[in-house]
């Protein structure tokens, strides 16, 4: 039997990262970020990037909600329309939602499984500076002559191609995405064999965190998703750049685009969903102070979420008339079980618990509530007649937010406030961290809520614009309050950063008090390589065995 | 953090409740739940499975709501209670339940949606008219073959065509685009599909009352996407062969 004594080591100076080190310039700061390869310190690098795009893309959808306000165009032409939508929606997904997803994995999958870093750190590097430059990249098409791609995020062939849409800002669009999407598939290969190989003694696959076991079937569906997409975006870019003719829809382009793209589009909603149920999954057990309801299925669940994703892309499709509706309807409705059993989990979870509500677990309820939603109106659009109904209507639309607004915001936030003491070994202010959340919960149902009846009534996704005679103008007026009020949440987040920037350190390992995972065994923040000791792994809760050995699971 | 107290607590379940119970009403007032009833064989078929599914929906998510914001309210952390509830980590009955239930439901659905889609996508052997509904960027173009070939009508962006249909008879569209992938969407007879460039696609239903209703493409097809619209005028039998006989007189 392994002993673990007290590893020698010498405890870092308050206030330093570095032990023995001293404070350095803020020039010698900014290099040993960028030449870091800290997987906390990269993940950070990832989160604020990410955090930026969402800004960014968050002021893209204001101009679009400005300009669907009142029919008629007022402040912008329908071509920077079509470039500020596509742009809203290419950096909202691949910008912000999936380089997120790799931010907290990198920043916490190591100090769940109880490793020193990931298994290639130079490699993690890499993959930051290609997502980096790829999104500047893309992003840069509204620097060109002819403006930003304006083809949709979803760059149907043929209008994707240089005939319908000339210009570099496609070009830039496609290889800046290429180039991105390699740093995604790198981070995935990187978080696969992190978790294969790197466990601590004692961290067996069945003890791992329900996030670390996200992190690894999402970095499997990239593994599965993004290939295919590279290669689409380079076939595409050779169509454009040398006129080869592999999207010409004369030789059924136009659907074998469609085919590849969602054969990509679909897993990669999983793949922003399931890390963001993962953070849920860690903050739910600590706030109701008992162990995660039903485990084992719930890990079942996953990996039957993830098996199913990659056979249900074709319900994208349903209305193209060229693609077989039994099955990939039947498909669809299947991957609700295993998402139902998850919300299961979730509420046994709390079942009987002793609930507090600290404002982690408010944004965890904010997300139950509104995913709970964009589940059920996916059910509905699952089903081929209702969604010959209303599919590419601002039905979707709502949907969408729905599900991914409601999975990756409202978790992103819980896991920053839930996270944000183990970061920086400060807690930010729970007040402002409640007007934060009430604030942007109502901004986004007054948003999105009625965007369901816009598509009902015959909205079509993706218009500049609408005549006053169709009676989409009080309804879109609605939504353009609230993505007002929605925006507006992001200024008591700012403030509560500001303002809690000089508070004194927690001083303990886990400031929440019944963390069961192990980040929640090492300081705040943890040392250069995350641990000084490493406690016994003999359940999936090894900080709460650690800090209340007298506590029993039971129900096995 | 203080435990709220009863009646604020009371305040914040109602604040959570408020959007998901606005969905339902808002709903319910309206029979065909904002869909237009009898005006087209599809909509004849799809609005029953519209209403079913969302009453299924209601009734799933009204239960799963209560679920999630039962323990919220009254499995509270008090001081009374000691520091820790009891740590149950596995309930198999109650797991299997909740396995099989969801299983069922979309089984249920999946029947229904399956009997229907059949009816929808079905081609009927042969058809009183045929219509061909062309795409370009960015309008369309109708042509009645009954009429000669040439019998087309053409639209632009500022003025969306016209498409005329016979009242209580099968028409055939034949759906073809020839730049890039439109969608020909008529919202209150709850259909549409792909124009989709080098394939032709096709669609049968009767539109079943007359009047005038609004289509729209819903595939971005590029700079006026927004004013590729056209009009659905539904006729009598007559007024449609007057029609036809006129648009053959104009094109002659």
């Amino acid at each position: 039997m392994t002993t673990y004594a007290e590893r020698p080591t010498i405890s870092p100076a308050p206030g330093s990262l570095q032990p023995g080190v001293a404070p350095a310039s803020k020039g010698k700061n900014f290099v040993k970020w960028i030449t870091s390869t800290d997987h906390k310190t990269i993940g950070y690098l990832y989160l604020f990037t990410s955090f930026a795009w969402f800004l960014i893309a968050g002021v893209l959808a204001l101009i679009l909600r400005v300009e669907l306000t009142r029919p008629g165009m007022q402040f912008i032409s329908n071509e920077q329309y079509n470039q500020v939508f596509t742009m809203h929606g290419t950096i909202m997904l691949l910008m912000f939602a999936t380089p997120l997803f790799v931010g907290f994995a990198n920043v916490i999958m190591p100090l769940q499984i109880g490793a020193a870093d990931v298994a290639f750190p130079r490699l993690n590097m890499f993959s930051y500076w290609l997502y980096l430059f790829g999104g500047l990249m893309t992003f840069s098409g509204f620097l060109a002559p002819g403006g930003a791609a304006s083809f949709g995020w979803t760059a149907y062939a043929p209008l994707s191609n240089s005939a319908y849409s000339p210009g570099i800002g496609g070009d830039l669009w496609v290889i800046g995405l290429a180039i991105g999407g390699l740093g995604t598939i790198l981070g995935a290969v990187n978080f696969i064999t992190t978790i294969f190989t790197m466990r601590a003694p004692g961290m067996t696959m069945f003890r791992m965190s329900i996030f670390s076991w996200n992190v690894l079937l999402t970095s499997i569906l990239v593994l599965l998703a993004f290939p295919p997409l590279a290669a689409a975006l380079l076939a595409l870019e050779s169509d454009r750049l040398y006129g080869s003719l592999i999207f010409d829809p004369a030789n059924g382009g136009a659907m074998l685009w469609q085919h590849l793209f969602w054969f990509f589009g679909h897993p990669e909603v999983y793949i922003l969903a399931l890390p963001f149920f993962g953070i849920a999954t860690e903050i739910l057990p600590v706030f109701s102070r008992k162990p995660i309801f039903g485990y084992k299925g719930l890990i079942a669940a996953t990996i039957a979420i993830s098996a199913l994703s990659v056979a249900v892309w074709a319900h994208h499709m349903f209305a193209s008339g060229q693609v077989l509706l039994p099955f990939f309807s039947f498909m669809t409705f299947l991957i609700g079980v295993p998402t139902g059993v998850k919300f299961f989990n979730w509420i046994g979870t709390m079942w009987r618990g002793h609930v507090t509500f600290e404002t982690p677990m408010l944004w965890v309820m904010g997300f139950l509530v509104t995913f709970l939603f964009g589940g059920i109106t996916g059910i509905i659009l699952a089903s081929p007649p209702l969604n010959f109904s209303v599919s590419a209507s601002y039905f979707v639309v709502a949907h969408f937010h729905y599900v991914l607004f409601g999975t990756v915001v409202f978790t992103m936030f819980a896991g920053i406030y839930f996270w944000w003491p183990k970061m920086t070994g400060k807690m930010l202010n729970e007040r402002l961290g409640k007007i934060h959340f009430w604030t942007l919960f109502f901004g986004f149902h007054i948003t999105f809520l009625i965007q369901h009846w816009l598509g009902i009534k015959g909205f079509p996704r993706r218009y500049a614009d609408y005549l006053a005679t169709d009676g989409f103008t009080g309804m879109n007026m609605i939504s353009t309050v609230g993505s007002f009020l929605l925006a507006l949440s992001m200024i008591p987040f700012a403030v509560n950063v500001w303002i809690t920037r000089k508070s004194p350190m927690v001083g303990v390992d886990d400031p929440w008090g019944y963390g069961s995972s192990l980040e929640w065994a090492t300081s705040c923040p943890p040392p250069r390589h995350n641990f000084l000791s490493i406690p016994r792994i003999r359940s999936e809760r090894p900080a709460f065995d650690l800090h209340y050995p007298h506590i029993k699971t039971e129900g096995h | 953090m203080s435990p709220f107290k009863g009646k604020s607590r009371a305040l914040r379940l109602g604040l959570f409740t408020v959007p998901l119970l606005l969905t339902l009403t808002g709903c319910s007032q309206v029979s065909g739940l904002g869909f237009p009833e009898g005006v087209s064989s599809v909509n004849d078929i799809s609005l029953s499975l519209w209403q079913g599914s969302w009453i299924a929906a209601g009734v799933v998510g009204v239960f799963t709501l209560v679920l999630i914001l039962w323990p919220a309210v009254f499995h509270r952390a008090h001081a009374s209670k000691g520091e820790f509830p009891k740590q149950t980590q596995y309930n198999i009955p109650v797991e299997i339940v909740y396995t099989v239930i969801p299983f069922i439901i979309v089984a249920v659905l999946f029947y229904f949606t399956a009997v229907k889609q059949e009816e929808i996508v079905e081609k009927s052997p042969t058809v009183a008219h045929e219509i061909t509904v062309n795409a370009f960027q960015w309008s369309w173009q109708f042509t009645y073959p009954e009429a000669g070939e040439k019998a087309t009508v053409t639209g632009t962006p500022s003025k969306p065509p016209t498409l005329v249909v016979p009242v209580g008879e099968r028409v055939r569209y034949t759906i073809t685009a020839t730049d890039v992938v439109h969608g020909f969407w008529i919202p209150a007879f709850m259909i549409q599909m792909q124009n989709i460039p080098g394939i032709t696609n096709s669609l049968e239903f009767t539109a079943n009352k007359i009047g005038e209703y609004p289509g729209r493409c819903n595939i971005l097809c590029g700079r006026n996407h927004a004013q590729m619209l056209f009009t659905i005028k539904v006729v009598s039998q007559s007024d449609y062969q007057q029609y036809l006989e006129t648009l053959k007189a104009s094109v002659a």
